[in-house]
């Protein structure tokens, strides 16, 4: 009984002082603080790839490049609150035409169906403090020579004349990398299924996946398709 | 059993949250006639001249109130219409010196609207022969008059000599600042590129980056304002010293030595946002707020004091329609959160609050206001202190005969250089007395307290003995 007591106590007594310790890393809280430095100029419209580059120029592990990765929307900009749930859906490998499934974080519904729409992804290998590390991340094509480049977007920050500007965003085999598709891997039929039949990534983007662009209102995606497309 | 005593006892230690558990002690009671009413921010000054303090309230469609302490009880006694004000809808509140006649006068930023051109102006009163004017209803005074939305308020000397001016924290028009030039107030912030226009929430003012009255405006809608005075002038250097925090909402303020190394770091709230313990390295805040105290919350006014006379600060927060928090403040920084039983006030409309030593026993009282969208009534608590505990408070004269609101008091003991502002405006709508209040720690001696003036220069002075409230004059 005393051993026991013993131990109880020992393990208890570990325990709350590796509590007051070991407090665990705010990623929220840093990309707040750190927000006028991504975007000088206060515009993050359809910047989603400049917190792509931002975070993966910290000196970070691999675990702390996917939770900063699930706290801006790839399609608008916005940042996304922490404890956010990502909707599942799924792009087309750029090098396969193959469907690739995994989470996506998003500010608001309509961005599920323009990144499903509107981009591609890639695979990309990246060395981390904890190592080299294989993922999927979202890409669109150079927009930089397009003549309807959107108003509402800072062009310098992904464009350098008709180059892509990689001091602002990374670029992955000559297109630009927007975000980080979370768990990526080869969809399996019946996921493919779930996400044809999810009410969002299902029904309603193939409503709004259909909709004229000059009748787009909701959310940042209109400014993003024109990037995009 | 030795073993698991000495266990029980670690533990205990471990979690001091548990024996702290009743912190406040609240003394409501002492408030004569406490009507539920809309209160805003809260001002401690010596309104009547007659060398005590006062809490000045300001009041939202009520009247501004000055409780008095007399007789165990805080008694209003502002009657003069001038100051009570129903009509005007006063939020904001600081005192200082403007016209360098050794006594403060009080300026009540009102507010009619929430944001952009308002209807009343807001008020400077003095006091002559016992009668309250607004110097602003002087005609040589009309010219400048601020007719813009605002929030806080604080006293500025920005070229340390002792003439103070008003920085007004506006919300949807320029900030102003007023100065008396030539005999007449003017409003000086256009000449000074202070004329920022924003959503002006909280302000404070003392030795942050020079040593000189530097200014720190905590906004709401846009970045905040971090002002280095260049002898006189000022030029915002927030975004360089990591403190612009764009995307938060800024609230209650406050100046504190976060770390008891002799200097003035920042303590900034923001609504519904991450609190921010921001302490300065090399050319750059760090915001060292741990998750406890950085969590979210609808922060009003924050005010940095020993309420205990333990030695170390407590960190007040005063939260809107939600529970209040208390932090103490340890070394390195470790903000350590005091569970409150008193003073927690759920169901609180917390907007303003204030501490002073208002019944001069050496231990601070806190004066929370209450109001926006319900009528409250004040409420008053005191810390359970220990009786050994002992302290020291230090009450900085500037050359005119006026407190001296922007200067810092270091205590400098065998333990600790901790530094305490006078404070010039700080919280949120709010200014605290202008005294510097040390509880003593255990084992500590060796006391010597330096005044660093607002001009820059400093005076040491040696302690012989404590809990007494000493008074140094600027040469």
């Amino acid at each position: 009984m005393k051993k026991k007591l013993r131990k109880f106590f020992l393990i208890f007594f570990i325990f709350i002082q590796f509590e007051s310790i070991a407090e665990e890393k705010n990623y929220h809280k840093e990309l707040i603080t750190d927000w006028s430095r991504i975007f000088p100029d206060q515009n993050r419209n359809a910047a989603g790839p400049k917190f792509f580059k931002y975070i993966i120029d910290k000196k970070i592990t691999y675990k702390d490049f996917i939770e900063f990765n699930k706290l801006y929307c790839a399609v608008s900009g916005s940042l996304i609150d922490p404890n956010s749930e990502p909707d599942f859906l799924y792009a087309y490998e750029i090098k396969t035409n193959e469907k690739i499934c995994g989470d996506y974080y998003k500010c608001c519904i309509p961005c599920s169906c323009d990144i499903m729409k509107y981009s591609e992804v890639e695979k990309m290998k990246y060395e981390f403090l904890d190592g080299l590390k294989e993922f999927y991340v979202f890409t669109i094509k150079n927009p930089c020579n397009k003549e309807d480049f959107p108003d509402r977007v800072n062009k310098s920050y992904f464009c350098d004349g008709e180059r892509i500007n990689i001091d602002q965003v990374y670029s992955l085999n000559g297109r630009i990398v927007i975000g980080l598709l979370h768990k990526g891997r080869s969809c399996k039929k019946e996921e493919i299924d779930f996400v044809k039949s999810h009410r969002v990534t299902g029904r309603f983007c193939e409503l709004r996946n259909n909709t004229p662009l000059e009748n787009l209102e909701k959310g940042m995606g209109d400014i993003f398709i024109k990037l995009a497309r | 059993m030795k073993f698991i005593n000495k266990i029980i006892i670690l533990t205990i230690l471990t979690i001091p949250s548990i024996v702290n558990a009743s912190f406040f002690e609240d003394i409501t009671f002492k408030i004569v006639d406490n009507p539920k009413r809309l209160s805003y921010g809260v001002s401690v000054t010596d309104m009547d001249k007659n060398g005590k303090y006062e809490f000045i309230v300001t009041g939202f469609g009520y009247p501004n109130l000055a409780l008095s302490y007399d007789n165990g009880k805080l008694i209003n006694i502002a009657n003069q219409k001038v100051f009570t004000d129903n009509l005007r809808k006063t939020i904001g509140v600081a005192a200082c010196d403007v016209d360098k006649d050794g006594y403060e006068e009080i300026y009540f930023l009102n507010t009619d609207t929430y944001s952009g051109k308002k209807k009343y102006s807001d008020r400077l009163i003095d006091l002559e022969e016992n009668k309250f004017l607004d110097l602003f209803e002087i005609e040589k005074n009309n010219k400048d008059l601020n007719l813009t939305a605002g929030r806080s308020v604080v006293c500025v000397d920005r070229k340390g000599n002792g003439e103070y001016g008003l920085y007004v924290s506006n919300y949807g028009g320029p900030t102003r600042f007023y100065e008396i030039e030539d005999g007449k107030i003017r409003d000086k912030a256009s000449n000074l590129s202070l004329d920022n226009v924003t959503g002006g929430r909280a302000v404070v003012s003392g030795h942050i980056l020079t040593d000189r009255s530097d200014i720190f405006a905590a906004n709401e809608r846009g970045a905040n304002y971090l002002f280095k005075n260049n002898d006189g002038t000022f030029e915002d250097l927030a975004f360089d010293y990591r403190v612009d925090d764009v995307i938060q909402n800024g609230r209650g303020t406050a100046l504190s030595d976060i770390l008891y190394r002799g200097r003035l770091d920042i303590i900034s709230g923001n609504w519904q946002g991450y609190h921010r313990a921001y302490v300065l390295e090399e050319n750059t805040f760090k915001d060292i707020g741990n998750r406890k105290f950085d969590k979210p919350s609808r922060i009003r006014t924050i005010i940095s004091a020993d309420f205990d006379n333990d030695g170390y600060d407590e960190v007040f927060m005063n939260n809107l329609a939600e529970p209040n928090k208390l932090f103490r403040i340890k070394e390195n920084g470790n903000f350590e959160e005091i569970i409150l039983e008193e003073g927690l006030e759920h169901d609180g409309y917390g907007t303003g609050a204030a501490v002073a030593d208002i019944d001069d026993d050496g231990i601070l009282e806190l004066l929370v206001s209450r109001g926006e969208s319900k009528e409250q009534t004040l409420t008053l608590y005191k810390a359970k202190v220990d009786k050994q505990s002992e302290y020291l408070r230090i009450k900085p004269i500037n050359k005119f005969g006026a407190p001296a609101r922007g200067a810092t008091v270091t205590l400098l003991t065998n333990q600790r250089m901790h530094s305490k502002t006078i404070d010039a405006g700080s919280g949120y709508l709010c200014q605290m007395e202008p005294v510097a209040h040390f509880g003593i720690r255990k084992n500590e001696k060796n006391f010597k307290v330096e005044v660093k003036w607002t001009n820059s220069t400093t005076k040491l002075i040696e302690i012989k003995s404590l809990n007494q409230t000493v008074t140094v004059k600027q040469e």
